[in-house]
């Protein structure tokens, strides 16, 4: 387990990221669209409307973390729509439910814009942005939509085109957070005319290089109705004010370029729409860039399920063939033989291959987080660390791909909600600058991801108020546990304010339904002013285990390596009868029950004595056994299947696995065998 | 053997059964909810199983529950060979194999040539029979056979086993 300080990643590595949010954009741009087709205006459905809201959040929360902050703005008002809906201070109207499906075209054409450099239709956003602020303040007059990052559009009055100087030295690590400067010359070419100069005069000799670095100092000249603010904003999470000066220039004289790049002019608005209308239908977001189709292919987890049921089956055939050769003369059949020498050796590679399609450590969705956590502690004015424990972790694709909405949820309420203010910090004691620990691991059958921070804690008295004033069963007398488990009630929100962040009440129940959608379960540990860790314990279902082969009586099991301290062949001397029964195994000075998988398993023609077996010592969450079988057989890598598929949960597996033989073998849950076990005995 | 029955009208008023024989009975269930047929493999045991449940086995890749309909009813001598035959179903979006004496035929029958079954003593409770098919000379039991395989004495869902 490696503890290391976030380090920027690669430039590809950011690219792969940003490929992860289109998707799931896009994705949650159709179910937008397709829940609220399907939504009755005269009695709308809670569950959809919710549903509907949590999608405008998720994209709003992936556009922030990836700064394509165009979207983070629309879909902020447009979340702000949808939550006077799923309150029932709106009704589903048909104009309104138009709004927000063109709310939903607007961003799928924003994100093509991003994704493919697609041209982006600026008049279409800002036009959805002012009937989405009128819907607003239709239905709140007394609070005016003051939320920090709204942007005001002045369509009434345009201004009078005037040119602005823009110096522009942006710092060196630019590229790898994933900035594509061409998108940001292209937004700032749709407020007028651009002419873009580059000087390269900072730039190290070719030799000392870092090509990953930026050493490009930008010098550029926009004549635009645009207020300056709206060209600060564009520059929003891409550059420090120290790194930004825009004049503007009195008369309109051409700078001297050293080299020109000439930025396309936004499309003629009065022609041909270059975004076609047929491409605006979620689903179909224009063509894919041939960047987008080398950095990742997306498959189906079907079909990856299905190549590895189908490599499997290759094993066990090949398997079956080696078999059958040893019978054959080595002489005679040399050539079969070394042929299935080289079989065997390409299926196992295969298998690697095809197994490792699926595993990805859980660093690459950690180094989603350093950006975030930067972006957000500096709106928030909050100084946190974020430390990274255990990347190497690997994780199943399937699972990885549904943790990051709940871990993002859990990043951004720690810090939002746990992290104190510095000053707070430094008054209590504290380090000012707080800590976010993204800490992954395997325990057990389990994978488990903690969010910790070293913040305030859980306030339990505001929790119980809160809880009162939403109506919840709740009573003073209630445990810690019991308290926190509160949070996860869906709406429920401490947070006195609604900001960008957090507030909504959205990102408690969110977790807890998608962590518990992947058989996962989630905790809260937290001690007023020693801070909150959030853990989600996540099933191995998908994952892939290491285990070792045991048999007993006919029957073969799996036992997981992480739980096995060590295997021997008992002498008699270390063998102890307690109670006649309860047999004792004396392991350096400790005594160990005994734990025959024969009778827990009620298999007959196994070996009873432990004298004659083999002793298989287990620890699971401090508990030692000495477990009873009749041989060891090797160690494998099993692929988890679950047992719940077809059937249901089987007391003491954590599900079975195929061997090489193709026969079906279930892998023990030690740690259930070694509980119900004593269950048992104490019954008896 | 299905391809054959595929080519037939799609808009024939009959649905066609499978029909199989536990003992000295006929039965019958919808052909469509039959994935395959095959032989019967070794078993992987599951520990504090009824005894009707043979345990699971890998069919391709997905780990699929062996019910022995003989041993659940107490139908037909139970014995495993290379005759023994199990029917790989899909009910309830599951798959599940049962074991059965063996495999007769595929028949169509209209809703003419099924009566409603009478209370009588089958093996099989009568909430799982939808009635009585007759193909020639035979009496044929229909089951309802996504209801039997659910149903909380088969044990073979989790709710069904609390």
């Amino acid at each position: 387990m490696s503890v290391m300080e976030h380090k920027p990643g690669g430039l590809a590595e950011v690219g792969r990221f940003n490929a992860v949010f289109f998707e799931e954009s896009a994705e949650h741009l159709a179910d937008m669209e397709r829940l609220l087709l399907s939504l009755d205006p005269s009695s709308p459905d809670q569950e959809s409307l919710n549903a509907i809201f949590r999608a405008a959040h998720s994209i709003k929360g992936g556009a922030g973390v990836f700064g394509f902050d165009d979207m983070a703005r629309v879909t902020h008002h447009l979340e702000s729509l949808l939550d006077h809906l799923r309150n029932r201070e709106l009704s589903p109207t048909a104009d309104l439910v138009d709004l927000v499906l063109q709310s939903g075209d607007v961003l799928a054409m924003q994100l093509a814009g991003h994704r493919d450099g697609a041209p982006v239709d600026g008049q279409a956003v800002q036009d959805i942005f002012t009937r989405l602020e009128a819907a607003l303040s239709a239905c709140e007059p007394e609070h005016p939509t003051a939320q920090p990052t709204a942007l005001r559009v002045e369509t009434s009055t345009p201004l009078a085109r005037r040119g602005y100087h823009i110096d522009f030295h942006p710092s060196g690590n630019i590229l790898q957070r994933g900035i594509r400067l061409e998108n940001l010359f292209r937004e700032l070419a749709e407020l007028g005319e651009l002419s873009v100069t580059a000087e390269l005069g900072a730039a190290a000799e070719l030799r000392t290089l870092d090509p990953e670095l930026c050493h490009t100092r930008w010098q550029l000249r926009l004549v635009s109705a645009a207020a300056e603010q709206e060209i600060r904003e564009i520059f929003e999470f891409v550059a420090l004010d120290s790194e930004l000066d825009i004049r503007v220039e009195e008369a309109q004289t051409a700078p001297q370029p050293a080299v020109t790049t000439s930025v396309e002019a936004p499309p003629d608005l009065l022609g041909r729409r270059a975004y076609d209308r047929d491409e605006s239908a979620p689903g179909a977001f224009g063509r894919r860039g041939a960047e987008a189709t080398e950095a990742s292919l997306r498959v189906g987890v079907a079909k990856v399920d299905q190549l590895v049921n189908q490599v499997g089956e290759l094993v066990i055939t090949q398997s079956m063939l080696a078999q059958f050769a040893e019978q054959l003369d080595p002489v005679q059949f040399e050539v079969l033989h070394r042929g299935l020498v080289q079989l065997e050796r390409n299926t196992r590679d295969l298998q690697a291959s095809i197994m490792s399609i699926r595993l990805v450590p859980i660093g690459g969705i950690f180094s989603r987080f350093p950006r975030l956590v930067r972006d957000l502690a500096a709106k928030l004015g909050k100084d946190v660390e974020l430390r990274t424990i255990g990347e190497g972790t690997e994780l199943d694709k399937g699972l990885i791909e549904k943790i990051i909405d709940p871990l993002t949820h859990l990043v951004r309420n720690s810090l939002d909600h746990g992290i104190e203010a510095p000053r707070e910090r430094a008054a209590t004691g504290k380090n000012p600058v707080g800590t976010i620990t993204l800490k992954a691991s395997q325990v057990g059958g389990r994978i488990l991801i903690e969010v910790g921070d070293d913040g305030a804690g859980l306030n339990r008295e505001k929790i119980l108020r809160k809880a009162a004033e939403r109506g919840l069963a709740s009573s003073d007398n209630l445990s810690d546990e019991e308290v926190w488990q509160l949070i996860f009630a869906p709406g429920f929100s401490t947070a006195e304010a609604v900001t960008d962040l957090s507030g909504r009440g959205v990102g408690m129940d969110v977790v807890l339904k998608n962590v518990q959608a992947i058989g996962g379960r989630v905790q809260v540990a937290s001690r007023p002013g020693a801070g909150t860790v959030f853990s989600l314990s996540l099933p191995l279902t998908l994952a892939i285990l290491d285990g070792l082969s045991v048999q007993v009586g006919a029957e073969k099991f799996i036992i997981p390596l992480n739980v096995i301290l060590e295997s021997f062949q008992p002498s008699c001397a270390d063998l102890k009868q307690i109670k006649g029964e309860t047999q004792v195994v004396q392991v350096r000075g400790d005594y160990l029950p005994v734990l025959p998988l024969h009778r827990f398993f009620g298999i007959e023609k196994a070996r009873t004595q432990a004298k004659e077996g083999i002793l298989v010592l287990v620890d699971t969450e401090g508990e030692k056994a000495a477990l009873l079988v009749d041989e060891l057989l090797g160690q494998h890598q099993v692929v988890i299947k679950s047992l719940e598929t077809n059937y249901r949960k089987v007391e003491g597996t954590a599900g079975a696995t195929i061997l090489g033989d193709g026969k079906v073998a279930l892998i023990l849950d030690v740690g259930a065998v070694v509980h119900l076990d004593k269950n048992r005995s104490l019954q008896h | 053997m299905q391809s054959a029955h595929a080519l037939q009208p799609a808009f024939s008023a009959g649905k066609e059964y499978l029909t199989f024989t536990l003992g000295e009975e006929s039965y019958g269930m919808d052909i469509l909810k039959v994935q395959e047929i095959r032989g019967y493999d070794a078993v992987t045991r599951i520990a504090n199983a009824p005894d009707f449940l043979k345990g699971v086995i890998n069919l391709r890749g997905v780990i699929v529950p062996i019910v022995d309909l003989r041993i659940k009813f107490g139908l037909g001598r139970v014995v495993y060979d290379e005759f023994t035959v199990v029917i790989i179903l899909n009910v309830l979006g599951r798959v599940v194999g049962i074991v059965v004496d063996g495999v007769s035929d595929v028949i169509a029958l209209t809703p003419e040539q099924i009566r409603p079954a009478p209370e009588f003593g089958a093996a099989l409770d009568t909430r799982h029979i939808t009635g009585l098919g007759t193909a020639g000379e035979q009496m044929i039991i229909l089951i309802e056979i996504e209801q039997l395989m659910g149903s909380a004495d088969m044990q073979l869902m989790e709710a069904a086993a609390n």
